[in-house]
């Protein structure tokens, strides 16, 4: 009777499908270093994080540095909402439409007026902390995973732009306006691909 | 033996271990994408004479080009996701295999625009097949930056390959590649009649 039960117990949950999972999960990374790793793991926050990095890069050096220190405290805004239990609704579409702007404005090759790309940016961090908020219990271990992921995403997002800020004119520069249309392409691709499902 | 049984039953029944499409997940969508243009050699032929003929008009059609196609070729993706009708995709594909090597092999040079024109055109048709064409398990993002990103690349070998044009004898070997492309455009529009 008991092997029975046991038999049975392992139909179920081997026939029983897996549960949708949006973003990568590592067992054992959880808490911070499970944060650290979230950025790099999930394909559509890359896209971001190089999306509005070169659209970042695309500015003077002293606005792509204006812009890191954006993107950090937004980061910041964000963890507050968090804090206060704040629920975003599909973040992640809002992390593509802004993914996609920053791409366009990376393929357009030239320094944008810094309020307007400041508000790219802005919405970049926002909607990418908001969309990696992960699902446990615990207030305090919700906090520690997005510490560790913003600071992946503030390393990255920074060393983009830096990268993009000192690419010189000609291949360089039209190599970041090509990555940039790519960014673009992918990220309106993917956002029409999800609300059309 | 009845354990035995039962261990395969389980196991046949287990759904997270049958992939019955290539391409599910992450590395499957990136590779399922980054594959989708490469494995059409009418996608190919295309991309490559678009970057050589980008090398043959030279600045700044060689900078443009290869920016504005992926953004024009995400609208007609747009329009295979939604299923909007359109008609004549894969004949738009094979002509503009056809069309895009006679540029490069007569060494058109028109204005900026009817170059931008011509290829945004096709790149409509590119992206609507690669749209339609997404399958429902892959990882969105993973296959579509695969796909953009193997269509950029192609774009390049063909930049890559133009410009050879600097020197004479590249110029000639040039416009034999776009011979070679035109050629086999006709052969695709052949097949299709």
């Amino acid at each position: 009777m008991m092997r029975m039960r046991a038999a049975f117990a392992a139909l179920v949950l081997l026939a029983a499908p897996e549960a949708a999972q949006a973003h990568v999960v590592i067992e054992g990374m959880s808490g911070f270093s499970g944060g650290l790793l979230h950025p790099l793991l999930v394909p559509a926050h890359i896209l971001a994080l190089l999306g509005g990095g070169l659209m970042a890069g695309c500015q003077s050096r002293r606005d792509g540095i204006a812009l890191i220190a954006i993107f950090a405290g937004s980061l910041g805004v964000a963890s507050g909402l968090v804090a206060t239990a704040y629920a975003a609704q599909e973040p992640g579409l809002v992390l593509l439409a802004a993914t996609a702007i920053a791409g366009l404005g990376a393929a357009y090759g030239r320094p944008l007026p810094l309020p307007a790309s400041a508000i790219v940016v802005g919405l970049v961090a926002i909607a990418l902390l908001l969309d990696s908020v992960p699902a446990v219990p615990s207030r305090a271990e919700t906090m520690l995973a997005l510490s560790g992921t913003a600071l992946t995403a503030i390393a990255l997002f920074a060393f983009v732009t830096m990268l993009s800020v000192a690419a010189r004119p000609g291949w360089p520069r039209t190599g970041i306006r090509i990555a940039g249309s790519w960014c673009a392409a992918s990220a309106l691709l993917v956002l029409v691909a999800q609300l059309a499902r | 033996m009845r354990r035995l049984t039962l261990a395969t039953a389980l196991l046949l029944l287990a759904p997270a271990a049958a992939f019955a499409h290539a391409g599910e997940g992450i590395a499957g969508g990136f590779v399922g994408g980054f594959l989708h243009p490469l494995l059409g050699p009418d996608h190919v032929a295309a991309m490559v004479a678009v970057g050589l003929w980008g090398a043959f008009l030279g600045a700044p059609a060689i900078v443009l080009l290869p920016v504005i196609f992926p953004l024009v070729m995400a609208c007609g993706g747009i329009l295979g996701i939604l299923g909007v009708p359109l008609p004549g995709v894969e004949i738009g594909i094979a002509l503009s295999a056809a069309v895009l090597g006679l540029m490069v092999a007569l060494a058109a040079r028109p204005p900026l625009w009817v170059a931008a024109l011509i290829v945004g055109t096709f790149a409509i048709f590119h992206g609507y097949a690669h749209g339609a064409e997404f399958p429902d398990g892959a990882d969105a993002v993973a296959f579509f930056a695969g796909f953009v990103i193997a269509t950029g690349l192609l774009h390049l070998c063909g930049i890559a390959f133009g410009l050879l044009a600097s020197w004479p004898n590249g110029r000639i070997a040039v416009r034999l590649a776009g011979s070679a492309i035109a050629a086999a455009g006709i052969v695709f529009l052949v097949q299709l009649a």
